[in-house]
C-alpha cells in the first residue's frame, strides 16, 4: 500500500514537472528569427565569403550579406575565445541570415587557431585584449581583424561570449551580461532577452546590461572607441545552460541587435 | 506501515533523546518527497535545460545561493563539485521536514485520543 503511495507520489513529481515546465516555458521568438532567415521581400541582396589573413595560421572566413535595401553595417564576431562554442556556432548560423536592409559581416571563428585546439587563447594569447586605446592592435591576428573592421566601418558591433559563471554572483565571471557602449541599446537588448527566453523560475539568469568604459582593450570596445560603432559585448553562460540553449541565446541575441538597429524587420514588432 | 505500528515506535522512543525515531524520520513520506521536490525537478533541468521548470525554482534557488556562498569563499571550485553540499543540504531540509510532518502526526493522534 504504503509502495503504491510512493509510486503515484512519484509519478504525479514527474507529471507536475513536465505540465508546469510545458505550460510556463518562454516562448523564445521564432518570429525574429524566421524574419532573420528568409528572404527579404524586396529582393535576395547578395552574398560573398572572403579570408582574413589569407595564407597564415590564422586564415579564417568573414561572410558578407548585403541586403537589398540601404542601411547600416553590423559586424558579428564569434570564436574570439577558441572554447565557447556557443557564439561560433550560432555565428556560423548568422551567416547564412538575410537582413532587409544595411550589410551583415560575419567572422564565426575569428582567433580560428584556438578553436580548432577548443581553447581560450591562441597562440599570441587572449585575443580580446589586444586591441588597446592609442596603440596599434598587438599581434598579427589582432591586426588582419582590426583591417576588416576598418575595411566595413560597421555602424555596430556585436562580440559573442559565454562565461563560465553569471555576472555579479559569482566573482570573476560575467555571464548573463550585456556589455555596450554608452550609445548602444544594452537595456533594451537585455530586457528582449528576458522576455524571450528567460524563464521567470531561472531569476539569476535574468540579463543584465552595463555600459563599457571604452577605454579597455577589448574588440567591441576598440570599435566603439574607434570607428564610433554602438558595440556588444554578449556574455550567455555554461552555468546551469546546455549547449544548445547557449546557441539559442546568442542567436537570439544577434537577431535582436540586428532588429534595433534596422537591419531586420518584423512586423508589429519584435 | 499501519498508524498503529508507527506510533508504537514512537512511543518506544520516547524514552531515548529524539521523541520520533530516525528511522520512521528517513521513511517518512515528507521526508522523501521534500528531497525528491529539491532534487529530481532541479536535477532534471541541469541535464538538460529545457526540463527546468517552476518546480525546479527552490532546488534552484539553494544551488545557486549554494554556489555564490561558496565561490565567494573558494572562488578556484568547479561549480559541480556544489552538488556535494547540495545534496547533503537538501537531504538536511528533507529530515526537518520529516521530523516536523512526524511529530505533528503523534501530536495530532495524541489530541484526539484525548478528546475521545
Amino acid at each position: 500500500m504504503r509502495r503504491r503511495t510512493y509510486l503515484a507520489g512519484g509519478a504525479s513529481v514527474l507529471a507536475g514537472i513536465a505540465v508546469s515546465g510545458f505550460v510556463s516555458r518562454p516562448p523564445s521568438n521564432e518570429r525574429l528569427l524566421e524574419a532573420a532567415r528568409e528572404y527579404p521581400d524586396a529582393g535576395e541582396g547578395s552574398s560573398n565569403t572572403k579570408t582574413i589573413l589569407s595564407g597564415t595560421d590564422h586564415e579564417t572566413p568573414l561572410y558578407e550579406i548585403d541586403a537589398p535595401n540601404d542601411g547600416p553595417t553590423a559586424m558579428v564576431f564569434g570564436g574570439v575565445h577558441g572554447d565557447e562554442r556557443g557564439g561560433i556556432e550560432a555565428a556560423r548560423e548568422i551567416s547564412d541570415w538575410r537582413p532587409d536592409a544595411g550589410t551583415l559581416v560575419v567572422v564565426p571563428e575569428t582567433n580560428r587557431v584556438a578553436v580548432e585546439n577548443n581553447e581560450r587563447r591562441g597562440v599570441d594569447g587572449d585575443l580580446n585584449r589586444q586591441f588597446p586605446a592609442d596603440r596599434e592592435p598587438q599581434s598579427e591576428l589582432a591586426a588582419g581583424i582590426w583591417d576588416a573592421v576598418e575595411a566595413h566601418q560597421p555602424d555596430v558591433v556585436l562580440d559573442l561570449h559565454r562565461s563560465l559563471g553569471i555576472y555579479s554572483l559569482h566573482r570573476e565571471f560575467v555571464g548573463q551580461a550585456i556589455f555596450h557602449s554608452p550609445d548602444a541599446r544594452g537595456e533594451r537588448l537585455a530586457d528582449r532577452l528576458n522576455e524571450d527566453a528567460v524563464p521567470w523560475y531561472l531569476p539569476f539568469h535574468k540579463f543584465t546590461a552595463g555600459k563599457t568604459s571604452l577605454t579597455g582593450p577589448l574588440l567591441f570596445q576598440h570599435a566603439a572607441r574607434e570607428l564610433g560603432a554602438s558595440a556588444y559585448l554578449f556574455e550567455t553562460t555554461e552555468f546551469l545552460l546546455d549547449h544548445s540553449t547557449m546557441v539559442e541565446l546568442s542567436r537570439l541575441a544577434a537577431a535582436h541587435v540586428l532588429e534595433l538597429h534596422g537591419l531586420l524587420e518584423v512586423g508589429g514588432g519584435a | 506501515m499501519t498508524g498503529s505500528s508507527r506510533r508504537a515506535g514512537s512511543d518506544g522512543d520516547r524514552d531515548g533523546r529524539l521523541p520520533v525515531s530516525l528511522r520512521r524520520i528517513a521513511t517518512s513520506p515528507a521526508t522523501l518527497a521534500t528531497f525528491a521536490l529539491l532534487v529530481v525537478p532541479f536535477g532534471l533541468g541541469w541535464l538538460e535545460t529545457r526540463l527546468f521548470s517552476p518546480l525546479a525554482l527552490p532546488g534552484y534557488l539553494i544551488f545557486t545561493i549554494g554556489t555564490a556562498i561558496g565561490n565567494a569563499i573558494s572562488p578556484r571550485l568547479d561549480f559541480w563539485v556544489y552538488w556535494v553540499p547540495f545534496l547533503g543540504g537538501t537531504a538536511g531540509i528533507a529530515v526537518v521536514a520529516g521530523f516536523g510532518y512526524e511529530w505533528w502526526c503523534d501530536r495530532r493522534d495524541g489530541g484526539s485520543s484525548e478528546r475521545l
